[in-house]
């Protein structure tokens, strides 16, 4: 006998419940537009809350851009600007046209890593320790320490440690471009470029501060400044602090001049950060 | 009226929902940081506590002990406390948007803040009639509260001064409530 109580009692509490809620959800005032805005835009972020964009979660993103639709391009998402879909679900949902040529970018970790280290180093594995400690382990000061910390913190993965050279890799195919590895490095070599710019170049190496020539790294800069000489479209800007080259990615036409310049031609590289997605809108 | 007194300071301090039974701990640690969510996460949990105590209350003296179908309680309370929580939710959500985002993610999870059930098996346990579970679910709802308070308080204290650096955050949070609990067994057999 109690089984057909157990379903008449459970059947009727759950019907006054649901009616409950129905009829509050009905009485109380309706959800500020800007709310409901807030939610449309929410669906169409990638829901990481890696709080890159400096808000905590993707939904207060969504909550400030609901309010004041110029957050999108200031402070874009990276993920949404790499992804075709989420892009114009948001231009739908705030109605706008996203402009995203400047917008669009790729992190590069400057250094090609093959410096030789001074000693076995026994500390703390992170790369923060090791630079307090006179700058780190190796030959080159200014070159990755490899422990990591920048993959550590990707909340894509896109970064790995290449363990024969010892140096971060960034996969440019996972990289949004959110930039939160580029703060967490503490040698400072890893830079945002635009996305559909193919040249990376490898070293930090700054000879006018410190010894001159190739004394820290078999594979370093030789600041000769040929690859400076022979770029005909001024797209590369010798650094003359720093005594190595830099580049104007809005010059580039990618001609790969410089790399055929350069002696020691590992330290320019074409093609390296290249999207295999087709660049977004121009 | 002496035995509702007892009820009540048995519920808020010798019983007390966290310290001395160990229920809802996740918002006791995840809301204690600052003292203004605190209060308004004890203000939340008191109020569901009240209306999942007096709704349960009924339900358990008036269905089930007279159908004799009172093992059934605990999927009943279930699904009592989630449409509660779901209704304070959307009233919440609609009147004071401010609040909400504060409570963020503890606000769903008062459904499943084992102390809301708690207490609501605590009533039926004792056969406490609906004025009795109403003051019983607010004490442990002032009790609640309370704590959250105090350790509140203490934690913002704790982020000004300075613990060693592996103990930062939640470490020492953890060490500070069991150091509260220890204080609270103080109290027990009081009543
Ligand atoms: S790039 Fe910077 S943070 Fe990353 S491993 Fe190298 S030194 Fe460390
Ligand atoms: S590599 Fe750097 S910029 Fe790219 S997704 Fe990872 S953390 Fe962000």
């Amino acid at each position: 006998m109690s089984v057909i109580w157990i379903v008449i009692i459970l059947s009727a509490i759950g019907l006054v419940s649901g009616i409950l809620i129905f009829i509050v959800n009905k009485v109380l005032p309706r959800e500020p537009e800007s709310l409901k805005r807030a939610e449309q835009v929410a669906q169409y972020l990638p829901g990481y809350n890696c709080g890159a964009c400096g808000y905590p979660g993707c939904f207060a993103y969504a909550q400030a851009a609901a309010e004041d639709k110029d957050i999108i391009t200031k402070n874009p998402c990276a993920t949404v600007l790499q992804d075709e879909s989420m892009l114009s679900g948001i231009e739908e949902a705030l109605g706008l046209e996203i402009d995203t040529s400047q917008m669009n970018k790729k992190a590069v970790v400057h250094c090609y890593g093959v410096t030789v280290p001074l000693g076995d180093y026994e500390g703390i594995k992170t790369c923060d320790a090791a630079n307090s400690l006179v700058g780190g382990f190796k030959r080159c000061s200014y070159g990755c320490l490899g422990f990591g910390d920048c993959a550590v913190v990707c909340p894509q993965d896109a970064i790995t440690i290449d363990e024969v050279r010892n140096v971060a890799v960034v996969d440019p195919d996972k990289c949004t471009g959110c930039g939160l590895c580029i703060n967490q490095c503490s040698k400072g070599i890893i830079e945002l470029v635009p996305a559909d710019s193919n040249i990376v170049f490898r070293c930090s190496y700054e000879s006018l501060k410190d010894i001159p020539g190739r004394e820290r790294c078999d594979e370093g800069c030789l600041h000769c400044r040929k690859c400076f000489k022979a770029c005909e479209h001024d797209a590369i800007i010798w650094n003359r602090e720093k005594g190595i080259p830099e580049f104007d990615f809005s010059k580039c036409i990618m001609c790969g001049e410089c790399i055929e310049a350069c002696p020691h031609n590992r330290l320019i590289e074409l093609k390296n950060v290249v999207p295999h997605k087709p660049a977004l809108k121009k | 009226m002496n035995n509702l007194f007892s009820i009540f300071i048995a519920m808020a301090i010798v019983n007390n929902m966290v310290l001395a039974k160990f229920l809802g701990l996740c918002p006791f640690f995840g809301v204690s940081k600052k003292l203004s969510n605190a209060i308004s996460m004890g203000i939340a949990v008191t109020f569901v506590m009240l209306l999942a105590s007096v709704s349960t209350t009924v339900i358990y003296n008036y269905l089930l002990v007279p159908f004799h179908v009172e093992f059934m309680r605990i999927v009943l309370y279930i699904l009592v406390i989630a449409s509660l929580v779901q209704i304070v939710e959307l009233t919440i959500r609609r009147t004071n948007i401010i609040l909400y985002n504060a409570l963020g993610i503890y606000l769903p999870l008062i459904t499943t803040n084992c102390a809301v059930l708690g207490i609501a098996l605590i009533n039926s346990q004792e056969s406490y009639n609906v004025l009795q579970s109403t003051i019983s679910s607010l004490g442990a709802g002032v009790g609640f509260s309370l704590v959250l308070i105090i350790m509140s308080g203490i934690r913002e204290t704790l982020d000004l001064g300075e613990s060693p650096e592996s103990m930062k955050g939640l470490p020492i949070a953890f060490i500070t409530a069991a150091l509260l609990a220890m204080a609270f067994m103080g109290f027990s057999g009081m009543v």
